[in-house]
């Protein structure tokens, strides 16, 4: 039997259950959030497994056996498809969600209202293994705002200070209308052409590319920028990310803006448009605002003092790599340099949803341990917190690109086919890198200083929140170690599967 | 409290309020024939505990609301749409098992006993927005931050 529709069954099960398991016990409680999420990640690592074995996209039909209707060539029914970048994200995602659930026993103990909390969790980590199996692009907004829905809540979950209802309801307003942009394309795509399915529509593109099959695009990417966070749109991003609980926020951070921005991105552009539209234009429109995003992001995170939102704004310089890398990858279509690009966006997507969740638990232990963010005030916490200290200094030297972590392997595979593709690029990408160091190096010389009144209570977390990290940590070394092995292994298949749109179409509608 | 309204809103409220619960749950059981479903007609029913809550005040819709029964039938809500989706799992998620192999529900198109998975659906999603909505709603009257 296929695992696939398992993906979406085990958590929202474990959604819908928890009112009533919340009623035997607040223990029983935490630990079905802990067991739903861990079968989820073994139903992705399962469907990530077969995908990969066999290395053929997955086509599961809702309610038939088949998507194509009684007597007609073309799908009438909703289609999941996963192809290996879809597997690869939902592994990552579930993988994430479940530590970030691990942590919030203990960081989310003090809190009232946790069945809530958990079921939200579970529905945004629902919302994001949908969009990414999903083959159908009205069934992937309805996943989308899901998974938004989910996120402008959990921001605000902490309602006794006014700083998360802010964040909550500007988070709200954004969010709404990128969605209503991406929901005004999906209309234009449905009037023009008639069809839902993205593999059908795909085809139909091909055949006919309209004007406003365009104008549909500029709408979906507008969206989907916003949802990502690209540079000028980003806004929200910096507010609604520190203000969440730290565990939300590396959920947030590492994924959400992943399977709901760039994830959505890369599936529409490669597998719906890539060959019915000028895509070396495309690709640059992309790298564009991917160089203003890696610029402005990584700049703006060297001047904050809130350390959450330093990590946020460092978010925002990320999917900038993620989009360089994408960008390279539509405009230099076909060739060497554009497959190691697209590898290298999403090596880095995997890599960065670890070290940026690592991250932003580093800055839940301090909040937790300190109650402060301020970067002022949080001089010489290494000696108090040395675990806590030591998770920060790995993420910190993954995310900036030290060799012996995984962060290096992923900015290398960008800056080379930068370099290949256009000298100039790889130099925006270097800068921003540089940006990015000496952002991380102000938090650690603030971590390793001398010690200030604040943090002399301080000491490292208790066990529900040492154990996320290390884990992260040891993700991130072992990753670290083999990185041209998962390369060759994961990442340029992954790739190569994206590229190939023609093959997710004929999944669909047969040969 | 003074927050309830006069005798004539509270008259026309008693005749009202059951006839908006008795149209919601034709909305919901019907679901499958007529225009509507599960969601408007749980709207619908849950519009007669808001009128409710508006007409006789916060102090008496507490007595009558209990937090963890709408919590629980929410859920409960949930879980049986989950349930009937899932019937046909051996063949696929969603697939209509009932109808197709006439098991349940599966009378002539049109009458109320038909559709197979669909009016289980509907009274679930029925449930769930009813006590969703309703839920919503007393949060929203109870928490309120401003004047007292």
């Amino acid at each position: 039997m296929n695992a696939l529709p398992f993906l979406i069954i085990v958590p929202l099960f474990g959604a819908f259950s928890m009112p009533l398991i919340k009623l035997i016990s607040e223990k029983v409680r935490d630990i079905w959030a802990v067991i739903i999420s861990a079968v989820t990640l073994g139903v992705a690592a399962d469907v990530f497994y077969t995908i990969w074995k066999t290395n053929k996209i997955i086509v599961y039909t809702l309610g038939d056996t088949t998507p194509l209707g009684k007597g007609v060539g073309f799908p009438i029914r909703i289609v999941w498809e996963v192809d290996l970048l879809g597997a690869l994200i939902a592994v990552t995602i579930a993988f994430v969600s479940l530590l970030a659930i691990i942590y919030s026993l203990e960081y989310m103990r003090h809190d009232t209202g946790l069945d809530k909390y958990y079921t939200l969790i579970l529905i945004l980590e629902l919302g994001m293994l949908g969009i990414v199996i999903t083959g159908d692009i009205f069934n992937f907004y309805v996943f989308l705002e899901i998974m938004s829905i989910a996120s402008y809540a959990l921001v605000a979950f902490r309602n006794d200070t006014w700083e998360g209802i802010e964040a909550g309801i500007k988070y709200m307003f954004v969010g709404s209308l990128a969605s209503s942009f991406i929901l005004l394309g999906i209309a234009l795509l449905y009037g023009q052409y008639g069809t839902l399915t993205m593999a059908y529509l795909s085809q139909y593109i091909t055949r006919e590319p309209t004007f406003v099959s365009k104008v549909a695009l500029a709408f979906i990417l507008g969206g989907l920028l916003f949802k990502s966070g690209a540079v000028p749109v980003h806004m929200w991003l910096a507010d609604a990310h520190p203000a969440a609980p730290s565990s939300i926020s590396a959920m947030l951070s590492g994924l959400v803006i992943k399977a709901g921005g760039v994830y959505a991105i890369a599936r529409i552009l490669f597998s719906i448009y890539s060959i019915s539209l000028n895509i070396r234009t495309l690709g640059w429109i992309i790298i564009f605002f991917a160089c203003l995003t890696l610029i402005v992001g990584n700049a703006m995170a060297v001047i904050q003092t809130d350390m959450k939102r330093l990590f946020a704004f460092s978010s925002v310089g990320q999917i900038g790599y993620i989009l360089l890398g994408i960008g390279i990858g539509l405009a230099a279509y076909g060739t060497d340099i554009g497959q190691i690009a697209l590898a290298g966006a999403i090596y880095h997507t995997v890599n960065h949803a670890i070290m940026k969740a690592l991250l932003f638990l580093v800055a839940g232990a301090v909040l937790h341990e300190v109650g402060t963010k301020n970067l002022n005030e949080l001089s010489g916490l290494a000696r108090r917190m040395p675990l806590t200290s030591f998770a920060f200094l790995v993420g910190a030297a993954a995310i900036i690109g030290m060799p012996p972590l995984n962060g290096f392997a992923s900015k290398w595979l960008l800056y080379e086919s930068s370099a290949l593709y256009n000298p100039f690029l790889a130099a925006v990408a270097v800068v921003g890198t540089a940006f990015c160091t000496a952002a991380y190096i102000r938090v650690l010389f603030t971590f390793f200083g001398k010690e200030s009144e604040k943090v002399k209570a301080a000491k490292d977390p208790g066990k529900a929140m040492i154990i996320p990290m290390i884990i992260l940590i040891l993700a991130i070394i072992i990753m670290g170690l083999l990185p041209w092995q998962i390369n060759e292994s994961i990442m340029i298949p992954t790739a190569k599967m994206l590229e190939e749109s023609g093959k997710y179409v004929l999944a669909v509608l047969g040969g | 409290m003074e927050n309830d309204m006069g005798l004539i809103v509270k008259t026309m409220a008693r005749a009202t309020i059951p006839l908006i619960g008795i149209f919601g749950a034709y909305v919901i059981s019907h679901g499958h024939l007529t225009p509507g479903g599960g969601f408007q007609g749980g709207a619908t029913v849950a519009g007669a505990g808001i009128l409710f809550l508006v007409v006789f005040g916060l102090n008496e819709a507490k007595k009558r609301y209990d937090k963890n029964l709408y919590s629980a039938l929410e859920g409960l809500g949930g879980l049986a749409f989950l349930g009937a989706a899932m019937l046909g799992l051996s063949i696929a998620f969603f697939y209509n098992i009932l109808w197709r192999d006439k098991i349940a529900f599966a009378g002539q198109p049109g009458t109320l006993l038909s559709a197979g998975y669909l009016p289980i659906m509907n009274l679930a999603v029925g449930l769930k927005v009813f006590t969703g909505l309703v839920s919503a709603m007393m949060a929203i009257a109870l928490f309120r931050r401003w004047k007292k």
